[in-house]
């Protein structure tokens, strides 16, 4: 453990906190820290402040591919001041992440190479995240914004980014891909720097769909907060729930019965299948193959119908519960999923026959958008696009939660880090996940499905992760004892991932960026929060 | 005066023909592509959806035609015109049955191939004058594209010509009356479908419209009647390629028992199935690898199969 000498670093237990240990440092010094943990090999997994009555704290946590070491470094950085050092030199993550501080908080980053709005429109005035903006329907703060954000849409055109450059008898151009694009997925915008069709650089520009569902979450009850989870990454909205839950339930000390663990797992590898299907039919969309778009979908719906039984809802799932699940599965699911499953593993064949042995798509996709270990750990890139570089890194293995660890399954890699590569491990990954829930259909055992919680969520900081289907899902809660959380910082991780992208794009055709952007599997809700 | 009364008789059964086949062709697109893709397709709006395209048709009409801000208007509104024209004009030398051709030209497939290039022309422009990086992206693309299947396209048919002696389509025709082409060079079968699916930016050769990259392509900006011209061209353009492999390789209209544009018709549709059957099995080249496969495999291909032929023909006088 580094600078454990230094007597700052404050043991925690990682069961109960998520947390291995913890440490204040000042200011001045957390540059040091950082570089620190760079040279071990330790990545950036979440960064965040939180605004309290005294001063602003702004709160590191890096961790470890492999066997989860996680620490927690905090700065507390005085509100007359206004101002800490960006570690952006140091983790191209950090770039991103603290934007997003001054976005929602207004906190200056020092050294920052481009410190400016992330999730807000450019214009903006407010920094909702702040305890004092009160976000109130009628309130000057929300008018002053929304009139905000109308002159922004307005004036669009005219303050595009290089605008002024397309003059300048270079060949060069800018051609923005989105907001309103086919292959986006989403409302993303991302700035390309052409040369003829051959791109120079490329700048993901995100904020599009942000609905503040950290400043929801600050002003409803924990309960209340459920429903957030779904709507943020809704394709694969079962591991955000078991997030959610993880994180309440490591705060309340209590356990849910073996009955709520198994169909918790079972719902989320279902969810996860969907979550991978669904990639696979637009990336493949996005290559020009139009049909198996509706072959993935045609699997998945009929995913979709099992969940339904199970949950009633067939997209933002709201399932899990504190210590239990909302209902109980009905006894028609566990042999509707055995019927499934041959059926299933059949078009895998197809698929592979199909897709994955086609010559077009190899050469499509073969060397393409490369992503190296080393500007992984950077980016803090997690998930099937960090297993594609080589790593065994997957939460389900390396931080054991729920019954993972009597499971038996493998954490598929790939070796080059190519869009191929990202195409073969998720494609594994199906597979897995298949296994994992034909391994639970038949023990699913007896029990209660709801467990006696206690009232409040104790006072004291908490973190949970686990892996969504798109990379690291984690949760930093601060709770003040009250009945709503006091901070809920998402770490989302197409977040990450898709920062990531600017390394990937020079170099590339106008057709590779749509492979390389699909390729990452993003969805644009969970990025803008 | 019998000569002007012959030109608006048959102009107008051609132009009738086109808008009846194109519309029959989306159609059995929409079919074809919803049996591979575990669907059902059209099915409400007359006998198995067969007046959808009607309905559609008469919805394009109704649209509003928009400009524009900064495009270059006269040429924008050119563009759908001339992609359009040329390939009405490329009916006049099919032959549809024996003695069933409106001009038998000595250079028959020659006119045919280069009034098939006019229409990129018109797709340049189309991208041009729009003023839009996306269509002007797809219109670079479709004129690479061309400039390069061109070359395979018309190496592939030197062979056949060779065999035939002459360019004129009935005489392609009748040189077929033992054996068709496509057995006797099954290479340049091939190199001719590849460089004709690309000449008609058919898919995996889509580049041009790529609509997963260039959002619409060259006609991005075009709505109603304007972007229905080009549409009705794409498929009239299959429609022509799959006649003219159908003349060239397939025996025309010869055929048992039926009569010769029965036959015409069926064969053609046949290749259309299949260029139908291409897109909607493969994903899309990237222009670069589209490029190398011209350069690299068809022209090659094509010249050893064009000297082979020659060699052949040499030793058997």
């Amino acid at each position: 453990m580094p600078l454990a000498e230094t007597q700052e670093f404050l043991e925690k237990d990682p069961k109960k906190f998520g947390v291995g240990s913890e440490a204040v440092v000042s200011p001045d010094r957390i540059a040091e820290v950082a570089r620190d943990y760079r040279k071990q090999n330790y990545f950036l997994e979440c960064l965040t402040a939180v605004d309290f009555a005294e001063c602003f704290e702004v709160v590191y946590h890096f961790n470890r591919w492999g066997a989860s070491e996680r620490t927690c470094v905090k700065i507390l950085v005085p509100k007359d001041v206004n101002q800490a050092p960006s570690l952006a030199s140091i983790y191209k993550s950090a770039d991103w992440f603290e934007r997003e501080i001054y976005d929602m908080f207004g906190i200056i980053f020092a050294g920052h190479p481009d410190l400016k709005r992330i999730l807000l429109p450019e214009s903006a005035e407010i920094f909702p995240l702040l305890k004092s903006f009160k976000g109130e329907p009628k309130g000057a703060d929300v008018v002053q914004s929304l009139k905000l954000i109308e002159e922004d849409a307005r004036g669009f055109g005219a303050r595009l980014q290089g605008a002024g450059l397309e003059e300048a008898p270079t060949g060069d151009y800018y051609l923005n891909l989105g907001p309103q694009h086919p292959s986006t997925h989403g409302v993303l915008r991302v700035l390309l720097h052409l040369d003829g069709e051959r791109v120079l650089s490329g700048e993901p520009i995100i904020g599009y769909s942000h609905r503040h569902h950290e400043k929801m979450m600050e002003i409803q009850n924990y309960l209340a907060c459920w429903p957030n989870f779904g709507r943020m990454d809704y394709v694969g909205a079962m591991s955000y729930n078991f997030g959610y839950a993880l994180l309440v339930e490591k705060a309340m000390g209590i356990r849910p019965s073996p009955r709520v663990e198994h169909i918790r797992v079972l719902t989320t590898e279902l969810n996860r299948i969907t979550s991978h299907l669904l990639w696979m039919g637009t990336f493949l969309l996005d290559l020009g193959a139009f049909t198996p778009f509706f072959y993935c979908f045609d699997d998945r719906e009929q995913i979709l119908d099992i969940l339904e039984m199970a949950t009633g809802e067939r997209l933002t799932y709201d399932y899990f519960r504190f210590g239990g699940l909302d209902r109980d599965v009905p006894p028609e699911l566990v042999p509707a999923t055995k019927a499934f499953i041959p059926g299933f593993k059949k078009r895998l064949k197809d698929y592979h026959g199909l897709v994955t042995k086609n010559v077009i798509f190899e050469k499509r996709t073969r060397g393409l958008g490369v992503l190296t270990k080393d500007q992984a750990l950077s980016y803090g890139v997690t998930g099937p696009a960090l297993r594609a570089c080589g790593v065994r890194a997957d939460l389900r293995r390396d931080e054991p939660y729920s019954i993972y660890p009597a499971l038996d399954f493998d954490i598929p890699t790939a070796k080059d880090g190519d869009v191929y590569s990202r195409y073969l491990v998720r494609m594994k990954e199906i597979e897995e996940s298949l296994k994992i829930v034909s391994q639970i259909l038949d023990k699913i055992p007896a029990g209660e499905i709801k467990t006696k919680t206690p009232k409040n969520v104790p006072r004291g900081e908490y973190y949970s992760a686990v892996e969504a289907a798109r990379g690291v899902f984690s949760l930093y809660l601060v709770s003040d004892g009250s009945l709503n959380p006091y901070r809920l910082k998402a770490r989302t991780p197409s977040f990450s991932n898709l920062s990531a992208i600017v390394e990937m794009l020079p170099g590339c055709l106008v057709s590779d960026v749509v492979a390389v952007l699909g390729s990452l599997d993003i969805v644009l809700p969970e990025i803008d929060r | 005066m019998t000569e002007l009364v012959k030109i608006i008789l048959f102009g107008t059964l051609v132009a009738l023909f086109v808008s009846v086949n194109a519309l029959f062709l989306v159609w059995m697109e929409r079919k074809v592509s919803a049996r591979i893709q575990l669907r059902r397709g059209p099915l409400h709006v007359g006998w198995e959806g067969l007046l959808q395209t009607v309905a559609d048709a008469v919805k394009l009409v109704s649209k509003e035609l928009t400009l524009p801000k900064e495009g270059d208007k006269f040429l924008y509104l050119l563009a759908p015109a001339l992609v359009f024209a040329p390939l009405l004009a490329a009916f006049l030398v099919l032959p549809l049955g024996p003695g069933l051709v409106i001009r038998d030209l000595n250079v028959g497939f020659l006119f045919v191939t280069s009034l098939t290039n006019i229409t990129f022309i018109g797709i340049f422009i189309a991208g041009w004058s729009s003023n839009n990086k996306y269509a002007l992206l797809g219109s670079m693309r479709a004129v690479a594209q061309n400039i390069s299947y061109e070359i395979p396209l018309l190496l592939s048919t030197m062979g056949v010509v060779l065999i035939a002696g002459t360019l004129k389509m009935s005489g392609l025709v009748a040189a077929q009356e033992k054996l068709w082409f496509a057995a006797l060079q099954p290479a340049a079968f091939l190199i001719f479908l590849c460089a004709s699916l690309a000449e008609a930016n058919r898919a995996p050769f889509d580049i041009p419209e790529a609509e997963s990259e260039l959002v619409a392509g060259f006609h991005t900006e075009y709505s109603g009647m304007r972007f229905a011209l080009f549409f009705l061209g794409e498929y009239t353009a299959v429609f022509i390629s799959s006649a003219i492999a159908t003349t060239l390789f397939l025996g025309g209209w010869r055929g048992p028992l039926l009569p010769g544009p029965v036959w015409f018709l069926l064969k053609t549709y046949a290749v259309v199935f299949v260029v139908m059957w291409i897109r909607w099995t493969f994903p899309r080249l990237r222009s670069d690898q589209l490029m190398n496969f011209a350069w690299k495999v068809l022209i090659p291909l094509g010249i050893a199969n064009v000297f082979l032929t020659a060699v052949v023909l040499v030793f058997l006088k």
